[in-house]
């Protein structure tokens, strides 16, 4: 089983972003479980949900504490929130970063990469140049991480699920899938 | 049923379940006290001089049955554009809700029903007769003789209407101003009057000659010629000024007019500050002087508020006794003129309520202006034997003087009305109308019985539909007063407000102050009504009935007396006071 | 047809294919997702039904009985403060005998103010005569909504459908939503028996004197004691049209060989689910008893799959105050009469949204074996003693 948080801000889609993973990969013939961070939300506060993935039924239903793998949504949350809490030695984190960040001490023992979502939501008209719709971006580059789920299932479940244009959505989901950056694993210093 | 599960024996049901009807106990046995539906007359169309019934016509506008309201108005009104305009709105005074918070904004209304039907260009339908082979001959096209015209047709009579200017409308069509009446507006409303049948004769004035011509060819004469004569200033230098009302009329007439400067106008009553208000919007700037108070001005007071807003002083307490010309500059044009005032002061008595003013000692005070005007009153021409003296049959009612001459002679208008305004010589022409009807169908006698009994509520106002024997004639003349309205079923809300033009706007233009409401405000207006004593089909008599005895045929509601026990609820959840609890009479 | 669904809407999937026809409801978190599902159902006509918009729970319910007076077939949900408020017309539905179901999504009353896990809301409802199921995850919400209609049809009470707040309400994962025409063969047209009808008027649940108010609380137990039965048989029909078997009033799993037997409901049961299999190949001796069916309470099944247990330690999500945790009592009373029976341990875990993790059932199953005989209180995993030993200042 695999265990995958998302972290963003409310109003960033973070909690479509796992449902849309969800059922891209339900698609791909695994079990799944989604699930936010249980209570209210609010636009701008940090926001977590959560992945299971697997190749049986899922049995377990409490929360997830020690992840395999984490999605960053806006890199800001690194000076609120703990974002590799519990995560598991050489798990992925993905962010949202144009570069690779001068201070790579928070990702040393992880592995690292990076995509420039916001980019590529500017690029593909989702949201605006200061509130990007950077969500399917996100999922589209973790895809490759994994190699789970392929990126024509990202596709078909963004086609799905959003029913009003759903075109940019899914070219940012492909944009994202070819220009993620696997930096790979940060040494500790 | 449902089907049978064999594998299991069906659940059993019971459930406490009764088809036996309550039909059996016919609670009216218990009744000591009877409910009945008793329609009431609202304090303002009792308080309206037309008698309109305002009431219903807020009701049915509230529903959005906006010719209907406005056919309601036309039972009692030929005039609802022009009244929502120039009516002083006693109605307003009268209305209940002003205890709640607000009066309802009946005037604004009234001018929204009549603009609207003006607009739809569509005719009323109206109680009428049709024609019974009497003529009647009107003198003077003013408000109370086109309104007598108006109802004497209704009536079955054929009309005539002499008026000696040019175009109808009297004292509406020559001493309003348009910023208080546009020509259109009466000139739409006094064509619905001529579509009806009425034959009005413009430049042809009545002298006595001519009135034993016009006399020989009718059954019945109505005279309605108005104060058309100014009263003049009675002072030294008095010649100078000029009448108010000839200047009102000029201005509407093509005709120029040149003054610039200050210019007084005395006087204190509607004619004074129409004239002060039209010089200020031809750029002149106008002194009101009046020889009591502000507050004693027989003027209506919005019309008083809105004069001081456009920024016209008044000099109180001063009476004029002389006018010269300015002896420093008699070449001057335009003239200047001195206008000596004596300064007054209230006396410590009384009259009538009416503060008394006397001269305060020697205090005198020169005003250099370049015109005087004055609106001091005027009087009428005493045409076909006016007064009614003694050598003749004559019968003095509320808005009317009527004598038997070689036929009925009746005088009305502002010749004979208590108060003279629009209104009251509407109803001075309806009260002309149904006298000389009963006088034809019943004879001399008749008279004051039959106007006696179509009032609206225990003043004089008298109805048009009540004559002609409509619902109205049923509703109890008792007034509805506000602590007989449930006013838990009304919670506080504004009163509309109209658009207005800002005193900016209005000073350059004659164009009208206060706009015709929209349809949404004026439909959301009248359901601010408390409907007065009338029913509006709220059916709360009926839900709250705890022996469902209220039935409803053909839209009204009735009492099923086998089943009324007379508890009242009904009526005390009646929120408009529609319904009596009587004891019951064996 | 499998697809990804949260929870609520596995609700709102069933209520659409159940053909209901009047939905009453105030919105409440975590209740929400569930109605607003339908009122789009009913709004863009999927759903040929009337969505009542109320101002209360208590109104909601009223309408909802009032509706199912009429004979059709009616629906509301609500949680927590909503179902609380709801409480007189939850006795009122029952012994109107109305085949009402009802979603409840299990959250904790305040103070302190918490929208979280707890079953204490629902189970404070027990004595009201509402047949109540809870549920496990979000394919046993679907298929218990749809069983909920036919078993309240069948033997006229109303039935609380019960899911977890969050663990269920709001998770996503695959749930099979049937075919309309396999729901219709399951869930026939409501023929109902009570029907009020404006063309014969009558006046129902008027005075019931005492000559008759006994009786008719008899029928209700006689009702409710007829409901395994039905279940059982339901079952295989639902079995046989959608190719799945629906959740048991009450499952054993490894119940035979167990040292300790941990008594199970809601979500906690899955979870159990993974400790059993993580811990039986380990070689421990434990098993499971899920208890699907709180009311009526399955008495015959529960003396059968404990009477031989070593040790049953019950896990319960809720809390009678002065008294013990509820399911724990009702378990208690069952095996009471019953000779040689097992000792109880009672548990209380996981109030208030508190997670309860595959390592709280551990700790319960070891602190289980450890113990020889149970204490009279209810132990409280997981105490904050921090908290405990605070003052109000």
């Amino acid at each position: 089983m695999q265990e995958i948080r998302f972290h963003g801000r409310g109003g960033q889609g973070t909690v479509v972003a796992s449902i849309l993973l969800a059922k891209a990969c339900f698609r791909a013939g695994y079990y799944v479980q989604s699930f936010p961070l249980f209570g209210v939300e609010r636009r701008g506060a940090p926001v977590e949900a959560y992945l299971r993935l697997d190749t049986k039924k899922i049995l377990i239903r409490s929360h997830v504490y020690t992840p395999d793998h984490v999605i960053v949504q806006d890199v800001n949350l690194f000076q609120s929130v703990d974002i590799t809490r519990g995560l598991k030695p050489e798990g992925w984190i993905l962010i949202d970063a144009p570069a690779l960040p001068a201070n790579l001490e928070p990702f040393s023992g992880f592995r690292l990469a990076l995509v420039d979502a916001t980019h590529i939501a500017v690029k593909n008209g989702l949201g605006t140049r200061t509130h990007p719709l950077i969500n399917t971006a996100m999922i589209g580059a973790f895809a490759r991480l994994l190699d789970v789920p392929p990126i024509d299932m990202i596709a078909e479940a963004i086609q799905k699920e959003v029913t009003s244009r759903p075109r940019p959505y899914v070219q940012a989901a492909q944009d994202g899938y070819a220009n993620v950056h696997l930096f790979g694993l940060v040494n500790r210093p | 049923m449902a089907p049978q599960e064999a594998f299991v024996d069906p659940v059993p049901l019971f459930v406490p379940c009764s088809r036996t009807s309550t039909e059996v106990n016919k609670t009216g046995s218990w009744r000591y006290l009877r409910p009945t539906y008793t329609e009431k007359t609202a304090p303002c169309g009792a308080a309206c001089p037309a008698g309109e019934d305002i009431a219903r016509i807020a009701m049915l506008a509230s529903r959005g049955l906006f010719q209907e309201a406005w056919e309601t108005i036309l039972q009692e009104n030929p005039f609802p554009a022009v009244c929502g305009r120039v009516c002083f709105h006693p109605c307003e005074g009268a209305c209940n809700r002003a205890q709640l918070d607000e009066p309802i904004a009946i005037h604004q209304l009234e001018r929204f029903l009549g603009d609207t039907a003006l607009a739809a260009g569509t005719q009323a339908a109206v109680n009428e007769r049709s024609a019974q082979g009497r003529k009647a001959a009107v003198v003077g096209a003013g408000p109370a003789g086109l309104a007598a015209a108006f109802f004497l047709t209704r009536l079955g009579f054929t009309c005539e209407v002499f008026e000696a200017q040019p175009e109808p409308g009297g004292l509406l069509r020559w001493g309003i101003p348009a910023y208080r009446l546009p020509k259109e507006v009466l000139q739409g409303e006094i064509k619905r009057i001529e579509n009806r049948g009425v034959k009005i004769l413009c430049q042809t004035p009545v002298t006595a000659r001519t009135l034993e011509k016009i006399k020989a060819r009718n059954d019945a004469l109505f005279i309605a010629g108005g104060y058309g004569r100014p009263i003049r200033l009675n002072i030294p230098g008095g010649e100078m000024a000029c009448d108010g009302l000839s200047f009102l009329a000029q201005i509407r007439s093509p005709a120029t007019f040149a003054i610039s400067g200050t210019a007084a106008v005395i006087g204190g009553g509607n004619t004074a500050l129409d004239v002060a208000r039209t010089l200020l919007r031809r750029g002149v700037e106008p002194v009101l002087v009046y020889r009591r108070r502000r507050q004693d001005m027989p003027a209506f007071a919005p019309e008083v508020d809105m004069a001081l807003k456009e920024g016209i002083k008044i000099k109180e307490l001063s009476a004029p006794i002389r006018i010269a010309q300015d002896p420093n500059d008699p070449e001057s044009f335009p003239l200047n003129y001195e206008l000596t005032l004596q300064k007054m002061k209230v006396s410590s008595t009384a009259i009538n309520g009416r503060a008394r003013v006397i001269p305060d000692g020697n205090k005198i005070e020169t005003l250099r202006v370049q015109g005087v005007f004055t609106a001091i009153g005027a009087e009428g021409d005493n045409l076909g034997d006016f007064p009614p003296g003694a050598n003749q049959k004559h019968l003095e009612l509320s808005h009317c003087q009527m004598a038997l001459q070689d036929l009925p002679v009746i005088w009305g208008g502002d010749l004979a009305t208590p108060v003279k305004s629009v209104t009251h010589a509407i109803a001075s022409g309806k009260q002309a109308a149904i006298a000389l009807d009963t006088l034809f169908a019943e004879g001399w006698d008749a008279v004051a019985t039959r106007l006696s009994a179509c009032r609206i509520g225990s003043g004089p106002t008298v109805s048009m539909a009540a004559y002609l024997g409509g619902d109205r004639e049923r509703r109890s003349a008792r007034v509805v007063t506000f602590d007989e309205i449930n006013a838990d079923y009304f919670h506080p809300r504004a009163r509309v407000t109209p658009v207005t033009l800002d005193v900016e706007q209005r000073l350059p233009s004659f164009a009208e102050i206060e706009q015709t409401l929209v349809t949404g405000a004026a439909r959301e207006e009248a359901t601010r009504c408390f409907n007065c004593g009338i029913c509006n089909a709220c059916d709360n008599c009926r839900l709250f009935c705890p022996e469902m005895a209220v039935a409803v045929e053909n839209t009204a509601r009735r009492i099923n007396l086998d089943y009324c026990k007379g508890c009242g609820i009904c009526v005390v959840e009646c929120p408009r006071n529609a319904m009596v609890l009587e004891e019951e009479t064996p | 047809m499998k697809q990804v669904l949260e929870g609520s809407h596995a609700v709102s999937e069933a209520v659409r294919l159940a053909r209901v026809q009047v939905i009453s409801a105030y919105p409440i978190t975590p209740q929400t997702h569930i109605v607003e599902a339908i009122s789009a159902f009913c709004a863009d006509g999927t759903m040929d039904a009337r969505f009542l918009c109320v101002e209360s729970e208590h109104s909601a319910m009223a309408a909802v009985i009032a509706a199912a007076s009429t004979g059709v077939r009616a629906f509301t949900a609500t949680s927590s403060h909503g179902l609380a408020y709801m409480h007189e017309l939850l006795h009122w539905a029952a012994a109107a005998r109305l085949p009402i179901v009802m979603a409840e999504v299990n959250r904790a009353l305040g103070p302190g103010w918490n929208i979280w896990m707890d079953q204490t809301d629902s189970l404070s409802q027990r004595d009201t005569g509402w047949i109540q199921l809870y549920c496990e995850d979000g394919q046993d919400v679907l298929d218990t909504t749809l069983m909920a209609f036919r078993l309240a049809e069948a033997v006229h009470l109303p039935v609380m459908v019960v899911l977890d707040a969050f663990y269920l309400s709001h998770t996503f994962e695959p749930v099979d939503v049937p075919r309309q025409n396999q729901v219709d063969r399951f869930l026939p047209p409501l023929v109902p028996r009570i029907s009020l009808d404006t063309a014969h008027p009558r006046v129902l649940n008027q005075m019931a004197p005492p000559g008759v108010y006994m009786e008719m609380r008899y029928n209700i137990q006689t009702a409710m004691a007829q409901v395994p039965r039905r279940l059982t048989q339901y079952q295989k029909e639902f079995r046989a049209i959608f190719d799945r078997p629906p959740g048991d009033a009450v499952e054993a799993v490894q119940c035979e060989d167990a040292e300790v037997v941990l008594v199970t409901s809601g979500t906690i049961s899955s979870t159990c689910r993974q400790v059993i299999s993580d811990l039986r190949s380990r070689g421990e001796k434990i098993g499971m008893l899920k208890i699907k069916m709180f009311r009526p309470f399955p008495i015959a099944l529960v003396r059968r799959f404990l009477g031989a247990a070593r040790k049953v330690a019950v896990v319960d999500r809720n809390f009678s105050f002065g008294a013990s945790g509820v399911f724990a009592q009702e378990l208690r009373a069952a095996l009471c009469n019953l000779d040689g029976h097992p000792p109880v341990f009672g548990y209380i875990a996981g109030l208030g949204g508190r997670d309860v993790t595959p390592d709280t059932l551990v700790e319960i199953y070891r602190r289980t074996q450890d113990c020889p005989t149970p204490p009279e209180e209810s132990i409280w995993i997981g105490l904050n003693q921090e908290v405990v030993q605070s003052w109000y200042n």
